[in-house]
């Protein structure tokens, strides 16, 4: 059993789903995003929210895959003052919803004023509602814009427990698990780790609050990409119980702080579940069922 | 249609009765509570956001319910089925009926706010609780609006074990959600008021939508059958003397209760020369119910 507690998916395809579940995924964590491009209405974000809590989580479900999601004003879009403004007014409808196991992903991009300015008032906001945080930390300027978004953080006065610092590499590691920060480690084609590197990075520091993750989304990416590094962990002797904490446990025990996850969601169906199921199968439309298994085949299913 | 009143006072003191029957004392002060806070707000959001939190609150395990709380339920509110409902939602719909603005529009505006924002289950609940609503015509667009939804337990809210569609949809609305439902193969004998709200313009849909599935070597539902039993004629005969003749015992059954329900001659000619199959039905043991109960089960995935 895997957990991927970083991927986009409202951007891949039901292959992938179906891929993901064949490989062992059983739970993943959609934090709330940019779309690649900048959103210019709050009415975007609040569609794009609700489809976090709604659709998406249906879609997976298909899949035998649980969605969970984290709900933030990306550093990105921080950058538009006058509708950062108005999301910040739309968050509080969505924190609270179920499934919702974190304030994320925040932090800095361009570490510009009005990214600090909505980065320190989500800090606030998560406190309130006590969630743990997700931390995008920046692609440019990343090690400084590391240390910065644990400073602020702490100033903020965030249990590092409660705080999962995400997109680490070589350079960043040794400090934000010194610190007492989750370390998150996307495997992400060139711009952010290898699965080599991933498996190295275990070597070194042990599997304590390590947590690895995909980030797959509209760009080059890979929904297998922790299964896969789980592999190449066992393929190159890394001890069985630190695959299952990096590729499972850590990223379950650091966001089940939320109250809004927890194993038996799927280890022992929901009852919502099996009244639908009781309803016939579980279509997406038309009586589709999702196959799991199967062979490669030039037929399309009638 | 027949627009039925309903006592606000009685049915949340029904409501608090049976959850009390089912939930835990804590999550029942919890409730209460929340009520004195909705009583006191002007902002509504102490509603949205207790709306929300009931979630950590409440299970979703179906209400377990005495056949006198059923069949009391169904004084209170014509067709009102909380049996069908869970813990989690009927703590959902009583918070709702304290959500007290007596202007209409104003009701409507913030409860359609919380629709825009509500993750799945808030859906459900919130559909599954349109015949308890206190502004239920002014509720019909968004009800027509929530039928557009792929997700399965959405649609079902509204469709299955609620008789709001019956009693306000217009003709329009309610063939669409019937063919709707055939297509996304719900179980139809869940539908209220289906014999009393079949109409010709639906039968011939129906009959359209079944020549286009046999056209693509597919079968159809068997239910399908009873909203065009009432409106057979010399054209659509064929159709349903092809099912008659069919392989399959559940196909051929509902096209058998049909004829019997058909005021069309040869109809009645065809049911006679089937006298073992007449004679159920006219005992009441074969029944739509039954056809479409049989068919859930054929349909459940192993």
């Amino acid at each position: 059993m895997y957990i991927d507690p970083h991927i986009h998916v409202t951007s891949r395809t039901t292959d992938d789903y179906e891929a993901m579940r064949k490989a062992g995924i059983v739970a993943i964590i959609e934090p709330a995003f940019w779309l690649g491009q900048p959103r210019t209405e709050v009415g975007s974000f609040k569609d794009y929210f609700s489809s976090l809590v709604g659709w998406e989580r249906f879609r997976a479900k298909q899949f035998g895959i649980v969605h969970y999601c984290t709900m933030g004003l990306n550093s990105k879009e921080a950058n538009n003052v006058p509708l950062a403004e108005e999301v910040m007014e739309l968050l509080p409808l969505f924190v609270g919803k179920e499934g919702v196991v974190a304030i994320g992903e925040i932090g800095y991009d361009d570490q510009t004023p009005a990214e600090d300015r909505f980065y320190r008032l989500q800090l606030e906001l998560a406190k309130e509602v006590n969630l743990p945080v997700l931390i995008h930390t920046p692609h440019r300027d990343k090690r400084k814009g590391t240390t910065k978004s644990m400073d602020v953080s702490e100033e903020h006065g965030l249990d590092p427990r409660m705080v999962i610092v995400d997109h680490n590499n070589e350079e960043t590691a040794k400090e934000v698990l010194d610190r007492g920060y989750w370390a998150g480690f996307t495997i992400y084609p060139h711009t952010k780790m290898g699965s080599e590197r991933m498996v190295e990075i275990v070597r070194q520091y042990g599997p304590e609050r390590i947590i690895v993750d995909s980030a797959a989304d509209w760009g080059v990416s890979d929904p297998l990409a922790v299964p896969k590094t789980a592999a190449l962990m066992r393929k190159m002797g890394i001890p069985e119980e630190h695959i299952r904490l990096v590729c499972y446990q850590n990223a379950l025990t650091a966001y089940a702080q939320s109250g809004q996850m927890e194993e038996m969601d799927w280890l022992k169906p929901d009852p919502i579940d099996q009244r639908q199921r009781q309803f016939g199968n579980s279509v997406l439309r038309g009586g589709q069922s999702p196959k799991v298994e199967g062979e490669a085949s030039d037929i399309v299913e009638n | 249609m027949i627009h039925l009143s309903m006592d606000l006072e009685k049915t949340k003191t029904f409501l608090l009765e049976i959850l009390k029957m089912n939930a835990e004392p804590k999550s029942l002060d919890w409730l209460a509570l929340q009520k004195e806070k909705i009583g006191e707000d002007t902002s509504y959001m102490k509603f949205y956001l207790a709306f929300g939190m009931a979630s950590r609150y409440f299970k979703k395990n179906l209400m377990d319910l005495s056949e006198t709380k059923i069949q009391k339920a169904k004084t209170l509110v014509e067709g009102f089925s909380p049996e069908s409902w869970d813990q989690l939602q009927t703590a959902r719909s009583y918070l709702l009926l304290h959500f007290g603005i007596a202007d209409a529009s104003a009701w409507v505006d913030a409860i359609n706010k919380l629709f825009e924002t509500a993750d799945m289950h808030e859906q459900q609940s919130l559909y599954a609780a349109l015949p308890l609503m206190p502004f239920r015509e002014e509720m019909v667009e968004r009800a027509v609006e929530g039928l557009r939804t792929n997700i399965a337990s959405v649609f079902d809210a509204i469709a299955l074990d609620n008789p709001y569609p019956s009693q306000y949809m217009e003709e329009r609305a309610w063939n669409q959600m019937v063919l709707k439902a055939v297509f996304m193969q719900r179980p139809l004998y869940r539908i209220q008021g289906a014999d009393k709200r079949a109409n010709p313009t639906l039968a011939k849909i129906l009959v359209d939508f079944a020549h286009e599935r046999w056209a693509a070597g597919r079968k159809v539902m068997p239910e399908l059958w009873r909203f065009v039993g009432p409106y057979l004629d010399i054209q659509n005969f064929g159709d349903i003397e092809k099912v008659i003749h069919s392989s399959d015992p559940l196909e051929k059954n509902a096209a058998l209760l049909a004829c019997h329900q058909s005021g069309f001659v040869p109809a009645n000619s065809l049911l006679k020369q089937f006298p073992k199959v007449q004679r159920e039905i006219q005992q009441g043991e074969l029944t739509w119910e039954k056809i479409g109960r049989e068919f859930e089960n054929l349909s459940r995935p192993q």
